[in-house]
């Protein structure tokens, strides 16, 4: 299974992991997707052409609207964006490969797979029809009934799963596999704004994976959050756009790296003030969490929240200037070379300055009152981020040569050109005229009829542009000239150093950049033992000094060579698709009679196909996580690396920190809505539902079981396999035990008290709701830790993990931040 | 204070629709003019800069691959934090007389007479509006000219936003919430449109699928006309049936 096919095997295509193949994938699913939501736009601009006579019905053309943004937001403009990322950084920091290859094919097959169930939603009695910004209440059944609006939201929840592995993955990959001498001020502008990209990410998309998880909640299991007048629908708002406007600048942070590659390169200059610039790419990433109420001024938050929420806003403007202003003058002085990669770049410039602008406009509270929900919303944040895909789209030309090894015909790439900022300005311009039109309304004021025509024509000819460019493609991939390894007269970073396209593990040798430019050394490899490092002559030397070869003498895995395919990445995906294609449909297909007990409850199934669904998927899913625990896939971290500010810490244990700080903002996020509705509701009103004795006996449970885990982790330091056993087996024990009292109370709430999900005989029945799913969302973390105990139980039974207790040590940090979040709990629910 | 100064034109004080237009048009003015000098001096540097094919000026240093930006000189940012400080002057001086705008807005004018204040409701597809004396209406609300009219949105069922475009007033209708604005005609423009001046009222937030058609009408009559008109009222109501059942009668209007 580890010897990775030719490129012209389709198996090869299935099991890769290799990131310059999944870069392919991304880039070519995500104009895939362009070309999706692209017809979507179309029909919404031909229902616009004549605002007395409809080719859609209203349910259809809100449909349309919906999966229209949801699809150029989440299935095109970002992926595309990290096709790039995931061919490009790797080379431009000198890494062989991310730092966990079967996550990053992970990632890609979810986002595969759950453009796949968004599509398939068309066919479940309709997709979703709530808009992308998916407003509370509309977006519970009530309002959207149709299946398939539930196939949406879990197809966007499992689009958000493979974003967080991804995540995960390039925040590791860039904070420790930088080549020798690249400081983290050394990155090239596009590895920069890639970073800056993931750690907004990181907290951002936990927040939408935390209130998805609640809509799902609602939608599938009957919870009712979002239907809840005590706040609910302000609730929804204030979980989204915190999500929401970070995702403004994670759309357009990846074309941004690319102006700043791109105006480099063709210019023959460096980055004018590329200090200031990369701080002011940090301050927006850090003040981008503290703008989303600007989304919300017209609600009834008060005076005071929104002048703070104005003044922040104003103030993200402000490093947007610097970095606009950095991009004209790193033009100036330079030998200005009008390639279409460029003309795409500054194209893109152009219409960022003009999107930028208008948002000024929104920035003032009394303008934004006035704007709100109307196009010129709609036209400003097409120029910000079909703006920015403009440079993406230089990007794409730009890095074409690289990867294909083919030059793409640059006559045609300009006619693209041309016809694309024409006709943009066309469909997007008019909005600006035809401002007053409300959105997502199509009997709109024949007053502005001429706009929106004039606007529907530019649409057919935009959308037409990017034949052009898929012809040239095309044509350039069979036939086009030999480009050469580096056909740009002033290109910097290291991708173009090496052969196009790259080979498998990307360099020839060991990259460093120790001398101050890029140098291949060879390191000298003792028969059986670590690699020793080579000075900056490409002599072996034995001084390092680095911390990472503790672990290389202490783990003997020298011999091996890195794994580059796996099946399991797409049969996971595959798997958790099944079961949330079957969920879609879940509660539809059965019904519960809750009676006196558990015995006399009954369940109807009127239709057996989505429950037998869930049930193959969630199988799979166990197996394909198993298969892939104990696959042998090598994937080494890189010797000599750069890892500031994260020297001595070892590569699973960081992504596993990422992880855990995402999985922090989730429950956060959950603990917050808790707040969040009982303040609404009025704090005092709410007694907790149950009794405080069992949560208290629970406490215990947990906290002694984190004991247990780190009794583990010291005798597998002890190479004590009883030892490990024993506190294995008490971890899995007290986790059990948790669980058994937390089945108890559950069973004496719902049968003995008749708190139910959507039942409070005490008052508020979204009390009920937030109880069951906060601590329901625990008990899950709680069961997933218990199979991994479980595997590392029986592994460990085999004989493993006496040389390396990494794999305990890993399980240990999410086990004590499972129970670290019980403690927060445990008062919220069960005390207060 | 800046608010003041624009606000306090003779004794009047001025309609939500007078202060928008108002501060669009500064914005508008500003706004093309910046851009209009960034873009155009951008397009020039570009054009002068461009590689005509003759030899590079002694003072270019191409860069090489590999090598490390902060290894070499690169160039200097005095330009850059000029132009950043003026763009930042423009963009704050901007704000802060929008928010001096923003108070005014917020507060309402302070009225001698006793405004009025109307309850109203969201509901797909359609607005319903109750009176300080119990009586309702649907789909048209009538107000007299000259007074201040204290509106309090809410919904029924989902998110709604409450918005005339040519009053310049918007409201999220959020359920379980109110939320409050204020609108007043004058009876100078009442009398402009012959003696009844009537708006069109719009939902501004996807509400479902009746949402392009949910319409609603404002219409201010003069104050004496409408004093008899709401004695006659009484407590009947004009309400027409229960009209919000899910999914039913899209573009229930009554205008």
């Amino acid at each position: 299974m580890s010897e990775l096919p030719p490129t012209t095997s389709v198996k090869r295509w299935f099991v890769t992991t290799n990131h310059k193949d999944i870069g392919i994938l991304y880039t070519i699913t995500a104009l895939f997707f362009l070309l999706f939501g692209g017809v979507l736009a179309l029909l919404i601009r031909m229902q616009l052409w004549d605002p007395t006579s409809q080719i859609l019905s209203g349910l259809a053309y809100n449909e349309a609207v919906t999966a229209h943004g949801l699809i150029m937001v989440f299935w095109f403009l970002s992926p595309f964006g990290f096709g790039f990322a995931n061919y490009f950084v790797p080379l431009q920091i000198g890494a062989d490969d991310l730092a966990f290859p079967r996550l990053n094919a992970l990632s890609y097959w979810m986002y595969l797979f759950s453009g796949i169930l968004l599509g398939i939603s068309f066919f479940q009695g309709g997709t979703l029809d709530a808009g992308w910004t998916m407003y509370a209440p509309l977006n519970i059944p009530m309002y959207t009934p149709s299946i398939g609006s539930t196939g949406a939201v879990l197809a966007l929840f499992m689009f958000v799963v493979g974003i967080t592995a991804s995540t995960v993955n390039f925040l590791t990959s860039i904070h420790h596999s930088r080549a020798e001498g690249m400081g983290i001020m050394d990155m090239p502008m596009f590895t920069w704004s890639i970073l800056a990209t993931v750690w907004m990410m990181l907290f951002a998309f936990a927040a939408l994976l935390a209130v998805g998880l609640i809509l799902a909640s609602d939608r599938v299991l009957g919870s009712v959050y979002f239907s809840a007048t005590e706040g609910g629908s302000l609730l929804w708002g204030h979980l989204f756009w915190f999500f929401g406007h970070p995702e403004v600048y994670i759309v357009f942070f990846p074309a941004l790296g690319v102006m700043l590659e791109l105006f480099q390169t063709f210019s023959g200059r460096r980055l004018v003030g590329r200090k200031w610039v990369i701080i002011s790419i940090c301050l927006i990433s850090v003040q981008s969490f503290l703008v989303w109420m600007h989304h919300m001024f017209l609600t009834t938050i008060n005076l005071e929240i929104k002048t703070l929420m104005m003044a922040t806003t104003i103030g993200i403007s402000l490093p947007f200037d610097l970095l606009v202003f950095s991009l004209i003058y790193t033009l100036m002085k330079g030998r200005i070379q009008f390639t279409t990669p460029f003309l795409f770049a500054f194209g893109a410039l152009l219409l960022f300055i003009l999107g930028g602008i208008t948002g000024v406009f929104l920035g003032a509270i009394v303008l934004d009152y006035e704007f709100r929900g109307t196009y010129w919303v709609v036209a400003h944040f097409h120029y910000v981020m079909f703006g920015g895909a403009t440079a993406l789209f230089g990007g794409a030309y730009y890095w074409f040569p690289k990867v294909t090894g083919k030059m793409y015909d640059e006559l045609l790439g300009k006619i693209h050109f041309v016809i694309f900022f024409i006709s943009f300005n066309m469909v997007y311009f008019s909005m600006f005229l035809g401002w007053e039109t409300p959105r997502r309304v199509f009997e709109y004021n024949p007053e502005f009829q001429i706009f929106h025509q004039f606007g529907t024509i530019g649409a057919f000819i935009l959308g037409f542009s990017f034949f052009i460019m898929f012809y040239n493609f095309a044509k350039s991939y069979v036939s086009g000239e030999p480009a050469g390894d580096n056909p740009w007269d002033y290109s910097r970073t290291a991708e173009w150093a090496v052969s196009s396209p790259p080979p498998l593990e990307n360099w020839p040798n060991r990259p460093s950049y120790a001398s101050g430019k890029l140098e291949f050394v060879k390191d000298y490899v003792p028969d059986g033992g670590p690699a020793v490092k080579a000075d900056g002559d490409g002599n072996a030397a034995t001084d390092g000094g680095d911390t990472h070869e503790e672990h290389i003498s202490k783990y003997p895995y020298w011999d091996k060579h890195p794994s580059h395919a796996s099946i399991w990445p797409f049969a996971l995906s595959l798997a958790l698709g099944v079961m949330l294609l079957g969920l879609s449909g879940f509660s539809e297909s059965l019904s519960f009679a809750v009676g006196e007990s558990l015995a006399a409850t009954t369940l109807t199934v009127s239709n057996p196909v989505y429950p037998i669904l869930v049930v193959v998927g969630l199988v799979g899913l166990v197996w394909t996580g198993v298969k892939w625990g104990l696959q042998d896939f090598y994937a080494p971290p890189s010797e000599f690396a750069e890892r500031w500010p994260f020297e001595g810490v070892e590569k699973v244990k960081l992504g596993m920190w990422f992880f855990l700080a995402s999985d922090v903002i989730v429950f956060g996020a959950f603990l917050s809505a808790a707040i969040f509705v009982r303040y609404n509701a009025g704090w005092m009103t709410w007694e907790p539902l149950t009794e405080s004795l069992p949560g208290l006996i629970n406490t215990f449970v947990l906290i002694t079981s984190s004991f247990t885990v780190i009794l583990a982790l010291v005798y597998s330091h002890r190479k004590s396999r009883q030892g490990v056993l024993a506190s294995l087996g008490a971890t899995i024990a007290l986790g059990f035990t948790f669980l058994a009292i937390k089945m108890w109370e559950w069973h004496h709430e719902i049968f003995e008290v008749g708190v139910r999900l959507a039942q409070n005989p005490y008052g508020d029945p979204v009390q009920a709701s937030i109880y069951y799913v906060t601590t329901g969302l625990h008990g899950i973390h709680v069961v997933i830790g218990l199979l991994i105990a479980i595997f590392l139980f029986v592994r460990t039974y085999q004989g493993h993990y006496l040389d390396d207790e990494r794999p305990i040590e890993y399980f240990g940090l999410y086990w004590h931040f499972v129970d670290i979040v019980w403690v927060f709990i445990f008062p919220l629910f069960y005390l207060f | 204070m800046i608010d003041s100064l624009i606000l306090q034109q003779g004794s009047d004080w001025r309609a939500q629709a007078e202060v928008f237009d108002e501060i669009f048009f500064v914005f508008l003015a500003l706004g093309t003019l910046v851009g209009t000098i960034v873009v155009a001096y951008t397009l020039w540097n570009v054009y002068k800069y461009r590689d005509d094919g003759s030899e590079p000026k002694e003072d270019f240093d191409a860069p090489e691959v590999g090598e490390l930006p902060t290894g070499q000189g690169g160039p200097k940012a005095k330009k850059l934090f000029l132009s950043f400080g003026l763009s930042a002057i423009v963009v704050i001086s901007l704000v802060v007389y929008a928010y001096g705008i923003l108070l005014y807005v917020e507060e309402g004018p302070d009225s001698d007479e006793d405004n009025i204040e109307i309850l109203v409701e969201g509901y797909q597809y359609g607005w319903d509006y109750e009176y300080p004396n119990g009586h309702s209406e649907t789909g048209e609300l009538i107000v007299p000219a000259d007074t201040r009219i204290d509106i309090s949105v809410t919904s029924r069922d989902v998110w709604h936003n409450f918005g005339s475009s040519e009053l310049r007033i918007k409201s999220d209708a959020i359920p379980g919430d109110n939320n409050t604005n204020w609108f007043s005609v004058s009876s100078e423009e009442v009398q402009a449109q012959g003696g009844e001046a009537t708006y069109t009222v719009e939902c501004f937030e996807l509400c479902g699928p009746g949402h392009s058609a949910m319409e609603g009408q404002i219409t201010v009559i003069p104050e004496d006309e409408w004093e008899s008109w709401y004695e006659g009222t009484g407590n009947e109501s004009n309400v027409e049936g229960a009209a919000s059942v899910n999914g039913a009668a899209y573009g229930g209007v009554s205008a």
